[in-house]
């Protein structure tokens, strides 16, 4: 007779990330102290960047996390441990820039170094990969997203950040960071509200005549390979004509370098994801559902309203949740040419290497992305009314 | 009743359905039959005007469709096609809410509609009316694509290929089914299919086509007894001719006076039913019973078989 004993199970997944655990906590610097925001600096293991007994209940809660991620199979269990990690690091990053600043030294730095971004990979690895499992909606999902933020803007609020060099860099900058915030999302989105605009038609005229698809998908996806510094360049002059002859133009702030170069380039990158999802979603509407619709007495406005336009709404949506993303990401670009957003600080950065500085412009970037990216997978699956 | 008149269809050189005629009188089931790509189903889309015709015009009561606007027509004729088509982001009951909402029926007349519809194709509507099409058997959406062609009540229905995607066993009861349905609201039918059982099952009279033409239109009797042309003949299936008579005809229709033993049979069976009993019982005669279970005649192998040709 077979005894079932409780057997020792090692999660694949799970035990990479314990070793990347292990790898952070005891051959990586946690933080690294600089005399000066631009000097090169030296790392702090974990143990040398907390007081002993901070060091201690982190590493034990880190320790903990790694079993957990190796041991433990309830998704659950997994997003808790996860969870506490970050819930400690975070925090733990931010009191050990205050303990290993030499009190009343306003010009060293404290960043987070190799091992806090492995821990926070680890940790990140393992809550995605629990949330994965859970299956979760796409209600949970945004929630899940809901709480995730809510975290974050606690810890910056609370202040437990403030003796790190990226929210010293920010302090020095607030006014700035949050203009260069609203120009970036309004390059982003601006760009991509007025290439929906004329993509939604284009796509439906596309789809609707066969002789304009080809002439239309050819020029756009050409578009698409132009790298975008030669896009600015090309667009450099005929605005510049624009901006010197149109009186209006200039006054709306048309110049051939600056945010319209920027908007207009991000706007043509954006016309093909929203023309192709547009064609593609009409087109995988299927033909005994228009038939039924025209047979039924239904105009060709009311088909188009009521029944193709939903049905191809989930596949139109994928192509505005890439343009989305894509164009978070591409509007850093800008900065190049005078356009703002938080481009402008990861050039700043890069010329005068600080590397917090480019941070400062690089995370909110990658944060917006990912959010982004997260909102949209949700709204798609709440449109697919219906669907198999 | 619906006039077909002189209906022709030309794509450039290719003439789809050539110079067709024929009347479906009020209530009847016209089933339009004939290989495929004998141009079937054009004709069909030409009564609601999915396809305009070429020549010659359709009238409904008299009135010639062309003199209706596009829309509004449809609205009045109900529509099954083979995939049924049902919408996939509407519900079972949004779904046949369809042609009652373009017409601007106030919520409540559309939501007594809708039930009265689903009992009528045995649907229950606590289970059914919010349920997706991809939750629904095939059955299942057959019935519902039925459901949402009469739901402003036309009374004129057109079906392409109705039953064409259910396997046997289904297809025989939606078939029942729609004889049932159709017997108590009096909708004229045109059916469509290429399947001769079903032609001989539902048609009040059979449309036969080959080629864009109409070789024949006939009850189903004429069209076994006195096909009109070789093609019609071959369509029907010779072997086949005496079976389908006699399941045309039923036990009244060779009832003799007198007593026998056994079982009786009950008066409304068809003649083919009937045989197939006295066969497989070894019986040369069986008492006949009305719908009470009476006796009141019987019947013989020799009666029928008399039944499975042409009278002289």
């Amino acid at each position: 007779m077979p005894t079932l004993r409780p057997t020792l199970h090692l999660d694949r997944l799970g035990s990479v990330i314990a070793g990347l655990i292990a790898l952070a906590l005891f051959a990586s610097p946690f933080v690294t102290y600089r005399a000066n925001r631009i000097v090169s600096g030296e790392g702090r293991l974990l143990v040398d960047a907390l007081p002993p007994a901070g060091a201690l209940v982190t590493i034990a809660v880190v320790l903990g996390v790694a079993l957990c991620a190796a041991l433990a199979r309830k998704p659950l269990v997994r997003l808790a441990a996860a969870s506490l990690g970050l819930c400690v690091i975070f925090p733990a990053v931010g009191f050990s820039a205050g303990f290993v600043t030499p009190a009343g030294n306003t010009f060293a730095r404290v960043s987070p170094a190799i091992g806090f971004w492995l821990l926070a990979l680890a940790f990140a690895l393992l809550a995605t990969d629990a949330l994965t499992r859970l299956r979760l909606g796409p209600w949970g999902r945004l929630a899940a997203l809901s709480i995730a933020a809510g975290a974050l803007a606690l810890l910056l609020l609370s202040g437990a950040w403030n003796d790190l060099s990226l929210m010293k860099e920010y302090a020095n900058r607030a006014e700035s960071f949050w203009r260069e915030a609203r120009q970036h999302l309004w390059l982003a989105l601006g760009s991509m509200g007025a290439a929906c605009l004329v993509g939604l038609p284009l796509g439906l005229a596309s789809h609707r005549v066969p002789a304009l698809r080809n002439a239309i998908l050819q020029g756009l996806g050409i578009v698409q390979t132009i790298p975008s510094i030669a896009l600015f360049g090309i667009l450099i002059a005929p605005l510049g004509y624009l901006a010197a002859n149109v009186p209006l133009a200039a006054a709306l702030g048309i110049r051939g370098i600056g945010a319209a170069p920027a908007f207009i380039a991000l706007f043509l990158y954006s016309l093909l994801p929203v023309v192709a999802n547009t064609m593609a979603g009409l087109s995988q509407v299927p033909a005994d559902v228009i038939e039924a619709a025209r047979g039924m007495g239904l105009s060709p406005r009311q088909r188009l309203a009521q029944i193709e336009l939903p049905l191809a709404f989930p596949v139109i949506l994928a192509g505005i949740r890439i343009v989305l993303v894509q164009n978070l990401g591409l509007a850093t670009i800008a900065a190049l040419i005078g356009g703002g957003g938080f481009g402008t600080f990861v050039f700043q950065g890069i010329g005068q290497t600080a590397i917090d500085l480019v941070l400062l412009g690089a995370i909110p970037t990658v944060a917006l992305s990912f959010a982004a990216a997260i909102i949209l997978d949700a709204i798609i699956d709440l449109t697919r009314r219906g669907a198999a | 009743m619906i006039e077909i008149e002189h209906l022709s269809k030309r794509y450039g050189d290719n003439i789809v359905v050539d110079d067709v005629s024929f009347t479906i009188g009020e209530g009847e089931i016209a089933v339009v039959v004939g290989t495929s790509g004998a141009g079937k189903s054009t004709l069909l889309r030409m009564i609601n005007r999915l396809v305009a015709p070429s020549a010659g015009r359709v009238l409904i009561d008299g009135q010639d469709t062309t003199t209706i606007p596009e829309d509004e027509l449809r609205h009045r004729i109900g529509y099954v096609i083979q995939g049924y088509g049902l919408f996939p982001h509407r519900t079972v009951a949004e779904n046949i809410a369809t042609v009652p909402r373009l017409l601007g029926w106030d919520k409540k007349r559309i939501a007594t509609r809708v039930e009265e519809l689903l009992d009528l194709f045995q649907l229950d509507p606590g289970e059914f009316a919010r349920k997706f099409p991809h939750q629904l058997s095939g059955g299942q959406q057959q019935r519902v694509g039925v459901a949402r062609a009469l739901a402003a009540k036309p009374a004129l229905l057109l079906m392409d290929e109705p039953f064409g995607s259910l396997d046997p066993v289904i297809r025989g009861k939606a078939q029942d089914d729609l004889l049932a349905i159709q017997r108590r609201l009096g909708t004229t039918i045109v059916l469509v299919t290429h399947d001769m059982n079903e032609a001989f099952h539902l048609g009040d009279r059979i449309a036969v086509m080959d080629q864009a033409r109409l070789l024949q239109y006939a009850k189903p009797a004429d069209l076994l007894t006195h096909p009109a042309e070789a093609f019609v003949e071959q369509l029907v299936g010779t072997a086949e001719r005496p079976f389908r008579l006699l399941s045309l005809m039923t036990v009244q229709d060779a009832m003799e006076p007198g007593h026998a033993d056994g079982e009786p049979i009950t008066v409304s069976a068809t003649l083919r039913d009937a045989l197939a009993q006295l066969i497989w019982r070894g019986r040369p005669v069986l008492p006949v019973a009305d719908a009470s279970g009476a006796p009141i005649g019987r019947i013989s192998v020799d009666g029928i078989l008399k039944h499975g040709r042409p009278l002289a």
